[in-house]
């Protein structure tokens, strides 16, 4: 009757349930494998062309350059990166590199002195609608205003190379006197005055010879903001000055016109036996 | 020795902690070594400081002496004392050449002329910064050592740290010596104020952490905050939404340490947005109000609130602008149709 009836079509049901399962389950099978296939039909692909390079690079053919479009992607990406690293460090041994933000251009100036780096400082220009400075992290003793008021408008390339000179020169500026503190701080009497721009030294220190220390006051002034060299310097014997320490005084005054301060240290106090 | 002097050298002795007395005498350097060797500084403080006014007395100290004690002890705890910043202007260009000398001459002489009863103490520091300390009297009276006024300058800037003393009055007098003592023209006080000297002289000078995009080869540092969860059964559902909390975070106050600011305070004058229906000030007033954030460490707090969740990222533009435009001290003002944020006044 109506019960064995339902029970047929149930059992057909469960049956056609089950088929279609297998169906299903047999394509994704098929699926998988094709993605397989592929998968290998690729790695194929490349570990030929790496064997057709090392190939050509046996034989020595000059033309692996215009081979560049048939070449692995890989070789194409390793290219580029190796020439990115390159201006990258174009840019850090020049000391001025910048990138392009969401508002304008970020410039980062690293200042050296004969190899040794020393502190970077960075500016966030905007430029629009006029080109003026977002954030910076310059030292508020560096005329920065005057500098931009006269040239940010203008000529950027020229305000970027004014910039870097001042900051180059006050850091080598820096660095000399520290040095001098640091590695001749036994010939120095009393403590280095200076100032934050470190234009302005004074010190007293003292030179040995024949087993006695003869003191010199010294007056450094560098009145160009761009130099790291003294424009103006007074040196005088403090103690009792015969005539020749007058010249010593006179040259050493010359020396430190001349060269950087702890070089010029560096020459009379290891030559200091030889000059008198 | 004047008794003014001793009892003064005896209190100021008595404010040091006691680890720190023998020191502090040492960077005073007015006791030598061998007297600094006769006493003993594991007594009670009261009795060491007795013995070191003993001692200042043989070598008759006067309050000059005495006074830089004082700067020397000012100079370590700077932070006891609240610190406003003032900035300086100047018309032309002239030549940066700053004199010491007679930076210290000619604002001794400013104050001098002006008034006599005045002790004036200098006192330079390894970071070119220049401290002074003013005790202040008045025509008819000797100067008060212990409310003195300090001054922290450094050559060759526009800005000034003032910690002024209770004596307020004095106030336009200090600013006119250092005016003319440093060859500007005119000055005038911020809205930047703090217990920390160095924060505010890391604002100002622009030495605090920004994030500036360069392609700089800097090392990346490493932040990783939470430990990695080993369990495979735990899934992050929000992890790009931290990564970008992150990412905007350190955007905005970059990598480094934060200056210590204790407070920002914005004074609203701002009319009262409502429900028309309600009818609150009906009279269409600004409405006033005071809103005050403080903290031990105001900056770093501002600085976690979005990676902990407890604030959106990116914060508002008026928490965030305060190391820039270094200030603390805001006043709102309503908006004008012509900007599209509120109107912070200069």
């Amino acid at each position: 009757g109506v019960f064995t009836h339902l029970e047929m079509l149930e059992t057909q049901a469960h049956e056609a349930g089950r088929k279609q399962e297998e169906k299903e389950q047999q394509e994704e099978k098929l699926a998988s494998l094709q993605q397989r296939v592929e998968e290998l039909r690729i790695q194929r692909d490349q570990l030929r062309a790496k064997v057709d390079l090392q190939q050509k690079r046996k034989s020595g053919k000059k033309e692996i350059v215009s081979h560049a479009a048939e070449s692995s992607p890989g070789a194409v990406l390793d290219w580029k990166l190796r020439r990115v690293k390159g201006m990258l460090q174009i840019f850090y041994l020049t000391g001025i590199s910048g990138k392009l933000t969401k508002r304008g251009v970020c410039f980062s100036i690293s200042t050296a002195y004969e190899g040794t780096y020393l502190d970077s400082y960075y500016l966030d220009l905007l430029t629009k609608p006029a080109v003026q400075i977002h954030r910076h992290s310059i030292p508020i003793f560096i005329p920065l205003e005057q500098i931009s008021k006269r040239y940010l408008q203008t000529d950027i390339r020229r305000f970027l190379s004014v910039l870097a000179d001042h900051l180059n020169a006050y850091a080598r500026r820096k660095y000399q006197a520290d040095q001098l503190q640091e590695r001749f701080s036994d010939h120095l009497e009393g403590s280095l005055q200076r100032n934050s721009l470190c234009n302005l030294l004074a010190f007293n220190y003292k030179v040995p010879s024949e087993g006695k220390t003869f003191p010199f006051s010294a007056r450094l002034i560098y009145t160009d903001l761009c130099c790291s060299l003294p424009t103006e310097v007074v040196v005088s014997c403090t103690g009792k000055c015969l005539g020749m320490w007058k010249e010593t005084a006179a040259a050493h005054s010359e020396l430190f016109r001349r060269m950087a301060l702890h070089k010029a240290f560096c020459t009379f106090i290891s030559a200091g036996e030889e000059v008198d | 020795m004047d008794e003014t002097v001793a009892e003064y050298i005896r209190r100021t002795v008595l404010k040091i902690p006691r680890d720190e007395i023998k020191s502090m005498l040492q960077k005073w350097g007015f006791l030598s070594e061998a007297q600094l060797q006769t006493i003993n500084f594991h007594q009670m403080k009261d009795n060491v400081s007795q013995e070191v006014v003993h001692l200042c007395e043989e070598n008759s100290a006067d309050i000059k002496q005495a006074a830089v004690l004082d700067i020397i002890y000012n100079h370590i705890y700077s932070s006891k004392r609240m610190w406003s910043v003032y900035r300086m202007q100047k018309t032309g260009e002239e030549p940066e050449i700053f004199d010491l000398q007679s930076f210290k001459k000619k604002f001794k002489r400013r104050l001098l002329s002006v008034l006599e009863n005045v002790t004036i103490n200098f006192r330079e520091y390894e970071d070119n910064a220049i401290w002074i300390r003013v005790a202040w009297g008045t025509p008819y009276t000797k100067p008060n050592q212990y409310k003195p006024s300090y001054v922290v300058y450094h050559s060759q800037t526009p800005y000034v740290f003032i910690s002024a003393s209770v004596l307020k009055s004095n106030l336009p007098l200090l600013c006119q010596a250092l005016v003319v003592a440093s060859s500007y023209h005119d000055i005038h006080e911020m809205e930047l104020r703090s217990h920390s000297l160095n924060s505010l002289k890391d604002i100002v000078f622009k030495r605090y952490s920004q994030n500036f995009q360069t392609y700089c080869p800097r090392p990346i540092q490493d932040r990783s905050g939470e430990p990695e969860i080993a369990d495979l059964r735990i899934t992050q559902e929000n992890r790009s939404e931290k990564e970008r909390i992150q990412r905007v975070t350190r955007e905005i106050f970059g990598d480094g340490p934060q200056p210590k600011l204790e407070f920002a305070q914005y004074k609203l004058e701002t009319m009262f947005k409502s429900d028309p229906k309600m009818e609150v000030l009906a009279k269409k007033e600004p409405f006033r109000c005071q809103v005050k954030f403080s903290s031990p460490h105001l900056l770093e707090s501002l600085r976690s609130l979005a990676p902990a969740g407890m604030a959106d990222a990116p914060l508002s533009p008026l928490l965030t602008c305060i190391t820039q435009k270094a200030r603390n001290n805001f006043r709102i003002k309503e908006k004008r149709s012509s900007f599209p944020e509120s109107f912070v006044s200069p």
